[in-house]
């Protein structure tokens, strides 16, 4: 410890932090809006939110990765001024990336060494060594002090990275979703060197959006929706008495749910389109990548019908889609489409066969910024002639902004298009007999008037026999229009549940991975 | 690594100046700079510019040479179009040229060998046949370098440096080897081909009006491609956005392959008129280096070919003109590579950072 | 963004750094400031023909092909065309060096003389075999305007090229003695008989000078050394080129080395580049008793003189110089010339086409055999080029008796019996 002891030494235990009314924008957006947050000295506090609620702004605004445009943190009730993540160090603040910022070709040794403001001139790497094989005792921590770190697995590296951050004198120690791509047993570990470092009185933030990880492992949770706090729970009824005790207590996991969702449950809207044909069956698929691995033993959609998938962001849904689309290969299992298998069979049978998917992100994955909206209308009649017949296009364009409403000109380039333009020309581009439309968050970012706009759209499509699957974070969309409702949590995958049997308290249980 | 370098939209409005400011700032920068590697090199800045444009233009010669240089410019240039336009940086291109060069001495000498007294078909023909090989060549080592990109997952600058090396190895075993000048084996290259070979000029200068009518026709022909057809589109939408172009049905594949095909295509041809319109035999580097420049020439037009001619043609003549500066400056004319060089880093500084930063 | 801004940053990088190596690279390779020759100054002789220095001086122009300070072929040519310089008054001089295809892409030599015969040059000089096409052509395009190519044969009426280009004629220096001469001192300075050479490329040229130093070194060996020419083994190793170019031609280092590591205490140099003496100046260094001859520069014995056994060099002044004054005064006739050596006084700088310099290594009872067999080769009492010889296949070259034209020498097929090496 002596290396880096006196660096630290007016912050090594006990610091309760407090966030308040931090503001920061990126452009148009709001990313914190008024956000203030109390972290009690030996806690675990949970940061709860979907993606793009604000949590990781908040949390690096905290370590120094980004400056906060107004609002005050203050420590044990002083004001700290952290400008950059050394900064944030030197008050005993440290933060685990989701991917560890260390040095691979490096080994563990070494990285342990490098990175600290205290660094003496001259390496003793003996006695860092030494040192190192302490820090890893004290947690068992199973690391060689020697390998390089490329080698090591992601929950190693986070051990490494613990490590290096404890010798540093964090006394506040920020996660951002540590549990994403690593084991089960390194999970377990994890858990209970954080439960002993806050026993030991260190405060610790645990950013993450996997529900089931928060109700384990912290004593309060906040919630973050749109960029601000939606509320405060506290959670440690949750942990009172056994450990497997925790699922005695749905109304908490409700209450969650409804923090990170909104309101109550609005009520289906969607009339009868469903017809009796089976469009799409899929049969023992197995999909796999890097990260996750998800069974779908059984599912059938209909023509006409509507059918949404709930679950926090990155439990699958996004592997799903796009397979089911056609655009990535499953390891095991089958997709027929009206009666054909398509298994394996290139993306563009896919198509052919009336299938079609939308992206959530427009301009990453749907359109391609740069070119303009007839461009795009040029794109999707390629290949019936070689010369484009200009005045065509633009007429065929003008028609597609006219009947979508899309507030543009034909030569305009959609990445100027505000995201419910994009949206709108997105749908225009869909073309006209489609057997399955597979869609990812179909209105985000869209306000109300176009959210309507947008369903109106799709259901008139599923009125001429489209079947559509669509995965929303919006509970109230995915319950409002759709027919079944399928759950993804952590890469398991509910049955499919008719909209009428749902409710709030269901809905949370499966989201949290309770079905 | 998370993304916590600030984007565009953390920086303070001062910063966010108009594209033209970013463009025209990076320009003076660099003739500033160049200016002062001039004045550093003992010569005066102006005096040297102007000796390098007079230079390319004031006998027919200069300007035959510049006719012969841009010919080839040109058909490197719109062969780099399709490439870059279906955002693939094609640093092949040299060895698309050199064996296009080699395919065509390979039938030319078939058609013509070194014993006979005359061309084994009607020398027109010969030639005709000569630079479709050339053509070939070129879209051969084209698709080699797209398979190695598309199927083998390979970057295609490495590819293309890859094959550029092999090309060139290849000519240098013909050249030292099997097609040696009798009694000489040499770097000048092989045999000169008969007279009857040789591409006919514009007098007594060294431009050939097929050259520079095949120069044209190829940039003409990719202006065309570019802008009115659906293969054009689905090229650019494949390079600005592979996936979402994919997703949207464009089958990227083989419009990258395709690009692959025609740039190899303009490349080979480029190849097969340095060699019977230019040099009139094989030498080690018979692409002169002006596929490079091609490179250049169009990364400066942003890709689009309306603007190749002339930039093209500037180029052509900084690069004859540069002959001066050892002729009547006593200068290291590889300060013109660096004039040129500076010059291109700039502009497409200038080009990067309006991207980056300017305001909309 | 993402991919293409890499992409876009690589490639800026990669022009950058093509920026820096052209700068780093130009200071470096300006041509010298024309500095005096080290020539002894005579009195400049009064011309008739010159014109007075208020006229338009006469311009003659060089289209060299490497760097002008290479220590060998181009540094020679380029000395020479300063000897004119100096002794002609109202004479100017005008070069481009390093013109060949990987220096100078899309500049062919022909190119360069159209410059300077647009600038006023009234006479070209190409100074290597290399521009053989283009100064036909050149002579072709200005027949007004005389080309000189340096070692070609394309005016020698008796030559096998011959073309009957009016005003296009060739200059070549006799290296042949200069090669026998070589040849000698190193059969003299080896004591087991084993001479390695270092070889450029096969053409007639090199087919000529390797034979020359092999009929010497055998002559020497037998009637000075009084050993048996069987003893002898002459081997020569071709890289490929004048110099090295890596991946290109063999690496003379290794080359030189391998001669040094398998027994040859002599090596010959006959390219443009010292790694003979380099190597040879290590392997003595390790204890072994090696020597070296050098070629073509001056300075050749300078990287290692006490193993240095001599150096035959070029001097084109002379040569050159009564180009320029049979131009200037119009008297100049397309001609071959293969220039002579003053055998009374070979290191003279006005008089002799090549020059010989001996070694320290070369040692006071050798310089005396040296002599002698020079002085026989200038006053004709030694003829080496006379049969009985036989080519390397054992096809006979000269019958007994029979004494070599200048045509069978220049172009000499094979190289000769008792040489080991390839010929072609």
């Amino acid at each position: 410890m002596g290396l880096f002891a006196c660096a630290t030494a007016g912050f090594g235990l006990r610091v309760k932090v407090e966030l308040q009314h931090i503001h920061k924008r990126f452009g148009p957006v709001h990313a914190n809006d008024d956000v203030s947050l109390t972290v009690e000295a030996g806690t675990i506090h949970g940061l709860l939110g979907e993606n793009g609620a604000g949590k990781s702004t908040l949390v690096k605004i905290l370590s120094g990765f980004i400056t906060r445009d107004s609002g005050v943190i203050l420590l044990d009730g002083r004001p700290a001024h952290i400008r950059s993540p050394a900064d944030a160090l030197r008050y005993g603040i440290g933060m685990l990336h989701q991917d560890p910022l260390d040095f691979p070709p490096l080994t563990v040794v070494e990285n342990f060494m490098a990175g600290s403001p205290s660094t003496p001139p001259i390496l003793n790497p003996r006695a860092a060594e030494r040192e190192f094989r302490r820090w890893c005792a004290r947690f068992n921590f199973d690391i060689d002090p020697h390998a390089q770190v490329g080698d090591l697995t992601v929950g190693e590296r986070q051990q490494l990275e613990i490590v290096r951050l404890l010798a540093n004198g964090v006394g506040t120690l920020i996660l951002d979703e540590p549990t994403t791509g690593i084991s089960a047993s390194q999970k377990t570990l994890l858990f209970q060197t954080l439960r002993r470092l806050a026993d030991e009185g260190k405060s610790i933030i645990f950013v993450s959006h996997k529900l089931e990880d928060v109700e384990a492992l912290c004593d309060r949770v906040t919630v973050m929706r749109r960029g601000q706090v939606a509320g405060e729970l506290d959670l440690r009824p949750l942990h009172a008495g056994a450990q497997q005790a925790s699922s005695h207590h749905p109304e908490i996991a409700a209450r969650i749910v409804e923090l990170m969702f909104g309101r109550a449950l609005a009520m289906p809207t969607k009339p009868p389109t469903r017809r009796d044909e089976v469009v799409l069956s899929i049969e023992g698929l197995v999909l796999r990548s890097d990260r996750l691995e998800i069974r779908v033993d059984q599912l059938s959609l209909h023509r006409g019908e509507v059918v949404g998938i709930a679950g926090l962001e990155g439990s699958g849904q996004q592997l799903f889609l796009t397979a089911c689309a056609g655009l990535e290969p499953p390891a095991a299992g089958s997709i027929h489409i009206a009666g054909h298998n398509l298994t394996h069979r290139p993306y563009a049978d896919f198509l052919r066969a009336g299938v079609c998917y939308v992206p959530a992100d427009r301009l990453r994955e749907g359109l391609i910024a740069g070119l303009t909206i007839q461009e795009h209308v040029a794109l999707r009649a390629s290949g019936r002639h070689f010369f484009i017949d200009r005045a065509e296009v633009r007429a065929e364009a003008e028609r597609a902004i006219a009947a979508f409403n899309i507030r543009g000109r034909p030569d305009t380039y959609v990445e100027r298009l505000s995201g419910g333009n994009q949206q709108r020309t997105q749908l225009a581009l869909l073309p006209a007999p489609l057997s399955v439309l597979v869609m990812e968050h179909p209105t985000r970012g869209l306000d109300i008037e176009s959210t309507l706009w947008v369903w109106q759209q799709l259901i008139a499509r599923c009125q001429q026999g489209t079947a559509i699957l669509f995965a929303s974070s919006d509970l109230d969309e995915i319950v409002q229009y759709s027919d079944r409702v399928i759950v993804f949590s952590g890469g398991r995958v509910s049955p499919a549940i008719p909209v009428a049997e749902l409710d709030v308290e269901l809905l949370g249980q499966m989201i949290g991975g309770r079905f | 690594m998370n993304s916590t370098i600030p984007s565009q939209t953390t920086l303070p409005w001062l910063w966010r100046l108009p594209a033209l400011v970013y463009r025209s700032g990076a320009l003076i920068i660099s003739l500033l700079l160049i200016g002062l590697i001039v004045l550093l090199s003992g010569a005066s800045p102006i005096e040297v510019i102007g000796r390098m444009l007079v230079g390319a233009v004031s006998t027919p010669d200069q300007i035959g040479r510049v006719v012969a240089t841009l010919s080839t410019l040109l058909l490197c240039a719109a062969g780099l179009v399709y490439t870059f336009n279906a955002g693939l940086y094609n640093l092949g291109v040299e060895g698309q040229v050199t064996f296009g060069a080699i395919a065509t001495t390979f039938v030319l000498r078939l058609l013509y060998p070194e014993e006979a007294t005359a061309s084994l078909l009607p020398p027109p023909l010969t030639i005709a046949l000569g630079i479709l090989a050339g053509a070939l060549g070129g879209v051969l080592w084209g698709l080699l370098a797209g398979a190695l990109h598309v199927y083998g997952r390979i970057s295609e600058i490495f590819a293309g440096l890859g094959l550029n090396f092999a090309a060139t190895g290849v000519a240098i075993y013909l050249i030292f080897g099997p097609w040696k000048r009798p009694g000489v084996a040499s770097l000048s290259g092989t045999q000169p081909f008969d007279e009857s070979l040789w591409l006919g000029t514009f007098g007594q200068t060294e431009a050939t009006p097929v050259g520079l009518g095949l120069g044209l026709l190829a940039l003409l022909i990719t202006i065309v491609v570019m802008r009115n057809t659906y293969f054009g589109l689905r090229l650019r939408a494949v390079g600005k956005n592979q996936y979402a172009a994919h997703v949207l049905g464009v089958p990227a594949r083989q419009q990258l392959l395709s690009a692959f095909f025609i740039c190899g295509l303009f490349a080979g041809l480029a190849g097969a008129i340095q060699v019977v319109g230019v040099f009139h035999r094989l030498i080690p580097n018979i692409s002169s280096n002006l596929g490079f420049l091609g490179l250049l020439v169009v990364m400066l037009v942003n890709f689009d070919p309306l603007w190749v001619l002339p930039v093209a043609l500037f180029f052509s003549a900084l690069n004859i003109g540069s002959l001066q500066l050892p002729l009547s400056l006593g200068l290291e004319s590889s300060l013109a590579g660096v004039i040129q060089g500076l010059l291109v880093l700039f502009a497409l500084l200038g080009r990067g950072l309006a991207q980056r930063y300017a305001a909309s | 963004m993402n991919r293409s801004n890499n992409r876009f940053k690589a490639l800026a990088a990669f022009t950058l750094l093509g920026v820096i190596a052209s700068a780093c690279a130009a200071p470096q390779s300006q041509p010298a400031p024309s500095e005096p020759t080290a020539a002894p100054q005579q009195p400049a002789p009064s011309e008739p023909t010159a014109a007075p220095p208020a006229a338009e001086p006469f311009i003659f122009g060089m289209v060299i092909v490497g760097p002008v300070n290479d220590k060998g072929w181009n540094e020679a040519h380029f000395k020479g065309a300063q000897y004119v310089v100096e002794k002609l008054p109202n004479v100017k001089f005008e070069y481009v060096d390093k013109v060949n295809p990987a220096d100078r892409p899309n500049v062919k030599g022909s190119q360069v003389a159209d410059e300077m015969i647009a600038k006023g040059a009234k006479l070209i000089i190409f100074n290597s075999d290399d521009f053989k096409d283009d100064a036909l052509e050149t002579a072709k395009k200005h027949p007004n305007i005389v080309v000189i190519h340096a070692s070609g044969d394309y005016a020698w009426k008796e030559g096998k090229n011959y073309k009957g280009q009016p005003n296009l004629g060739n200059l070549m220096s006799k290296m042949e003695p200069g090669w026998m001469i070589a040849g000698c001192a190193s059969a003299l300075g080896s004591e087991n008989g084993k001479i390695g050479t270092v070889g450029p490329l096969i053409n007639e040229e090199t087919r000529r000078y390797a034979s020359a130093a092999y009929l010497g070194a055998r002559y020497c060996w037998e009637n000075y050394k009084k050993r048996d020419p069987k003893e002898l083994q002459f081997k020569i190793t071709w890289i490929g080129f004048w110099f090295n170019i890596p991946g290109v031609t063999l690496d003379p280092t290794k080359v030189a080395d391998d001669f040094y590591n398998s027994d040859f205490d002599v090596v010959m140099s006959a390219i443009d580049t010292p790694e003979a003496a380099i190597q040879g100046k290590k392997a003595a260094e390790a204890g072994k008793a090696v020597k070296y001859h050098h070629y073509s520069y001056k300075g050749g014995c300078e990287p290692a003189p006490d193993i240095c056994l001599g150096v035959h060099y070029y001097n084109w002044g002379p040569g050159y110089l009564d180009i320029v004054k049979r131009v200037l005064d119009g008297t100049y006739t397309a001609t071959w010339t293969w220039a002579e050596p003053d055998w009374s006084d070979l290191n003279n700088p006005d008089t002799s086409a090549f020059g010989y310099l001996k070694g320290k290594a070369l040692g006071a009872e050798n310089e005396k055999f040296l002599d002698e067999f020079i002085k026989g080769l200038g006053d004709g009492s030694i003829v080496l080029w006379k049969g009985p010889l036989n080519f390397q296949d054992g096809s006979v070259f000269l019958k007994e008796g029979e004494v070599a034209t200048d045509q069978q020498i220049w172009y000499l097929p094979q190289l000769l019996e008792g040489m080991e090496g390839p010929s072609k």
